[in-house]
């Protein structure tokens, strides 16, 4: 049996081997996926902000920033080479059209933006992403293989 | 004492939001009965401080299609009003407004959509005016929004809202029954923490 491994919001779950880890219903939040495919490790990141605004604010998942750091720093613990790193995307949605576009409407879109900035800083790649439009997504990275599904209501599954 | 976090709400400070919450959705159920021809009455609220996952968990299945009615507070009030509709639910309401069979979520008619969106409109609206009338204070609410998607996506709204501030959110949940039949719906009111202050002063607790 294969084994399932979910991933809450603000939260995130690290792999070897085989396994999938699962991440339900991205909105405005971000799933970010991890893989070194020569030691098949793998890491499912869900956050849901741009910016830790406080430092002592400790659930540092929540945000874009200090999760991709301590997500970096546990795979790396663990034999991660950033070089191998493969990195994928998918959320950021709007769900909503709300009023006052600096607010809280494009939550989504500045989440994108802001985790692919904080990947490029860390010299990663986006090798492919499924981000935007109004649609929620459920995200799954299979460690076994590195493939990255996506599958939202009323469309074909994809494979990022 | 100011109120800085969800947790600091003793047990009296909840007990009241829940008398708001059920007077709001009684409020509520009076306009949805009057605009479905039929007997409608709301379950007890329940006011819950949850974390985000707990919030999820407790309130169904995160990739389950649902209907929402969102709508932005502010004012004397700030926060989130949603109105969570099941295809059940939604089924129901088609069936009595249109009398139409049940049409797929998302194979829905601009028809269908602008009745779900303007019955959510007035059950919220129903439900904020009792509870400023109440209370005495002044709420603005947002145009309404209408949206079709998994529950956990329309969900991320209000979590990333709070979440700025909060690892947990304070929501009044409240279901619907038409005719008797428990429906799966939601009625969730969701204040930002700086409002509870100035909810508490003016009922007098303090």
């Amino acid at each position: 049996m294969e084994k399932k491994i979910s991933v809450g919001i603000a939260d995130m779950k690290i792999t070897r081997q085989e396994g999938v880890l699962i991440t339900y219903a991205l909105g405005s939040c971000i799933g970010i996926s991890f893989y070194d495919p020569m030691i098949k490790l793998g890491a499912l990141l869900h956050i849901m902000l741009p910016e830790r605004g406080r430092a002592s604010d400790a659930n540092v998942y929540k945000f874009a920033d200090s999760g991709i750091q301590e997500t970096l720093r546990k795979l790396c613990a663990f034999g991660a080479v950033k070089k191998r790193m493969v990195c994928k995307i998918a959320g950021g949605a709007k769900m909503f059209e709300m009023k006052g576009g600096g607010g809280l409407g494009n939550i989504g879109e500045r989440n994108a933006q802001n985790v692919k900035r904080i990947l490029m800083a860390e010299g990663l790649r986006v090798a492919s992403e499924d981000t935007g439009a109004n649609y929620a997504r459920t995200m799954l990275l299979d460690v076994a293989t590195g493939k990255v599904y996506v599958r939202s209501a009323g469309r074909p599954e994809r494979t990022l | 004492m100011a109120i800085k976090t969800y947790e600091e709400m003793n047990a009296l400070e909840l007990d009241i939001l829940k008398e708001i919450g059920s007077i709001g959705g009684g409020n509520a159920a009076t306009a949805l009965s009057s605009m479905l021809n039929a007997k409608v009455n709301m379950a007890l609220p329940e006011v819950q401080i949850l974390g985000f996952n707990e919030a999820m968990s407790h309130l169904g299945d995160p990739e389950e299609l649902v209907a929402a009615i969102f709508v932005e507070m502010s004012g004397e009030l700030g926060g989130i009003m949603l109105f969570i509709l099941t295809k059940e639910f939604s089924d129901e309401v088609l069936h009595r407004m249109l009398g139409k069979s049940s049409p797929e979520f998302l194979a829905m008619e601009e028809i269908d959509s602008s009745v779900l969106s303007e019955i959510g409109n007035i059950v919220i609206s129903s439900y904020i005016t009792a509870m400023s009338s109440l209370i005495g204070i002044q709420v603005e609410l947002s145009v309404p929004q209408f949206g079709v998607n998994m529950l956990g996506g329309i969900m991320s709204v209000p979590i990333a809202m709070m979440g700025q501030h909060s690892d947990r959110i304070m929501m009044t949940t409240g279901e619907f029954k038409i005719d008797g039949k428990a429906l799966n719906s939601n009625m969730l009111l969701l204040p930002d923490v700086e409002s509870l202050s100035v909810l508490m002063k003016k009922l007098g607790v303090e």
